[in-house]
């Protein structure tokens, strides 16, 4: 295997937890993400799967320094070779790192500033980094708006004017523009219909293709994880509690947690019932490991 | 699990699905007998029309839909996003806002309790029509939140549910909500009884909403995308909980959802709706293995799971040449 992109080690994110009272003693923490490791390779997906509340989001976060971690390593491979730990650089030193590693979100509603026209959202990257300005950032803007399935004459609308499934191309021109090589969705396709999710999920597999692209797929949808990463990783209560290739995961489960996940998906076939009885399941399950 | 009696439940579901066939094929009868009385379906719309008036011009959202659904059964309503599944379900109360209008058809509810009504013609301040919303039909929404007040009790707002439709004491309603919660899985039912809509999870918020649907004794209950802004594995449970209480309660649901999942597991019935026209129907097993039509099939196709399923037998393809 080549070197990864991505290798993150031990990674941890505590919440303090306060007692009640104006004083705001911690009585505690709320460990969101605990010891999390894993790699991912130039030009793989990997899914992070698992339910609300499981750390996927945080870790995501934590990832791209959205959030401070508490401890651990996430080691970048940039362009030029160097290897970067992304947990400890500085904001200063972050700046220049953040353009090749990008966020697509879940809700292309409130990702969207319903102020800035199209060529604004979609451009402000270039803007911010000092890449590009006038004619060559106008050019830059209606390239990559093309590439995503929109129309260069689009830039001076705002997003309001556009479906949920236009917005998330737009997020994804966004996050696409910088030519980032890792990039982190989260939910990206959530809260799409099912045939949109689709043609934005054929989107990203394109540009993955042409970009070179590696994703972090951030989701609680099984059945999306299962058409589009390499492997997945289930998480529960900060935990990574299985990562396997997608078909070890969907064919032979090791975990108890990702048997009972995946019987919980509703199946479009009649003749496979889905299981209705998740709510003892796990609740044995914690019964057990506690 | 008890995997024996969960076997047997689904056998006894697919022999269920024989007479269902034929009730469906007298449902699609254009000049259904007026006089079938015993075996005529719950619910029956026919030729529903519901039309926007904006100052663009007019926008026929739902244009000549019908359909039918029998006592204790469950039709699925499925169709993309602004195909007029969510108009139809709110026209069946009467609660399309202006500028929508219903401008043709009738919704007929052969009520037990109260016999014969066409809900599309009732007057807007009858009383029947009162009955009708939360007594006789009534609905769960998407978003549990919007749903709840925020500032009163959930014990309180399932307690309003029971006083405005019947005529018991404030004492008698608390014990039929805290018996209501009870059986919608809320385990601590007396101390939830007093907490706020933002003390719930979401899974407990739509459990809350369940019980306020239910505790009137509906006979139809409209479950407009119930599930989709929760996780698998609520889902699962409140999915469940819906089926349980079916079987328990008797009621019949129309189940509005993008989700041919959800419909594969939930519904006896299926109704595809595009640009505001019924496109296809059947059982869902007839359905969703032989879609007639291509609209039904590019639906179907996009799921992950199909395109899953394509992709793998692509790849086994280009491996074998």
């Amino acid at each position: 295997m080549s070197e990864p992109l991505l290798s993150v080690r031990g990674l941890t994110k505590h919440f303090p937890l306060y007692a009640p009272g104006v004083r705001r003693r911690v009585a505690g923490v709320s460990k969101a993400v605990d010891d999390v490791s894993f790699e991912l390779a130039p030009g793989e997906s990997l899914g992070l799967v698992g339910e609300s509340g499981s750390g996927k989001t945080t870790t995501a976060r934590c990832i791209l320094r959205a959030m401070d971690p508490t401890a651990g390593e996430v080691l970048f491979r940039l362009p030029d070779g160097r290897r970067v730990d992304l947990a400890v650089l500085s904001s200063r030193e972050l700046k220049p790192v953040r353009q090749h590693a990008q966020m697509i979100f879940q809700d292309p509603f409130s990702s969207l500033n319903p102020r800035m026209t199209v060529r604004d959202i979609v451009g402000e990257p270039l803007v911010i980094h000092r890449l590009a300005r006038g004619a060559e950032l106008d050019a830059r803007v209606s390239e990559i708006l093309q590439r995503v399935g929109l129309k260069p004459e689009h830039r001076s609308r705002y997003p309001h004017a556009f479906s949920g499934g236009q917005r998330q191309r737009i997020g994804i021109a966004r996050a696409l523009i910088m030519r980032p090589s890792l990039i982190v969705c989260d939910e990206a396709t959530s809260a799409l219909d099912v045939s949109v999710q689709a043609q934005v999920l054929d989107l990203l597999q394109e540009l993955q293709r042409e970009f070179r692209l590696t994703y972090l797929f951030v989701t609680h949808n099984l059945d999306v994880v299962r058409g589009f990463c390499d492997r997945v990783a289930v998480m529960r209560k900060g935990r990574i509690v299985e990562l396997a290739s997608t078909a070890e995961i969907f064919s032979a489960p090791q975990h108890p947690y990702t048997k009972i996940l995946l019987s919980a998906v509703p199946s479009p076939d009649p003749d496979l019932p889905m299981n209705f009885n998740i709510g003892e399941e796990l609740a044995r399950l914690d019964a057990m490991t506690s | 699990m008890n995997f024996s009696a969960e076997i047997e439940f689904f056998a006894n579901r697919a022999r269920m699905a024989a007479p269902r066939v034929a009730g469906l094929a007298k449902m699609s009868d254009p000049t259904p007998s007026v006089s079938a009385q015993a075996s005529s379906p719950l619910l029956e719309v026919k030729n529903l029309r519901v039309s926007f008036f904006t100052r663009d011009g007019v926008v026929g959202a739902v244009q000549n839909v019908s359909f039918a659904i029998g006592r204790g059964r469950t039709l699925a309503l499925v169709g993309e996003s602004g195909c007029g599944k969510s108009v139809t379900a709110s026209s069946l109360l009467r609660l399309v806002q202006p500028p929508g209008r219903i401008i043709g058809g009738r919704i007929l509810l052969r009520s037990r309790r109260e016999g014969e009504i066409d809900i599309a013609h009732l007057d807007e301040k009858s009383g029947l029509l009162f009955k009708v919303r939360g007594g006789l039909v009534s609905m769960i929404f998407q978003e549990p939140m919007t749903a709840l007040s925020p500032v009163h009790t959930v014990g309180s707002q399932v307690d309003e549910a029971i006083l405005v439709h019947q005529d018991v004491s404030p004492a008698a309603a608390r014990r039929l909500t805290l018996d209501m919660l009870q059986r919608v899985g809320i385990a601590d039912a007396t101390q939830r009884y007093h907490q706020y809509p933002h003390e719930l999870s979401g899974g407990l918020r739509q459990r809350v909403v369940i019980a306020m649907a239910l505790v009137c004794r509906p006979e139809l209950l409209i479950a407009d995308e119930p599930t989709t802004a929760l996780d698998v594995t609520i889902q699962a449970q409140i999915l469940g909980l819906i089926r349980t209480l079916q079987r328990e309660i008797g009621f019949a649901v129309l189940l509005i959802t993008h989700d041919f999942g959800v419909v594969a597991q939930m519904a006896d019935d299926v109704a595809v709706m595009r640009h505001g026209e019924i496109v296809e129907r059947g059982t869902v097993r007839g359905v969703l293995k032989n879609p007639e039509q291509a609209y039904t099939r590019t639906l179907l196709d996009a799921l992950p799971s199909r395109r899953y399923a394509a992709r793998a037998a692509l790849m086994r393809r280009v491996d074998g040449e």
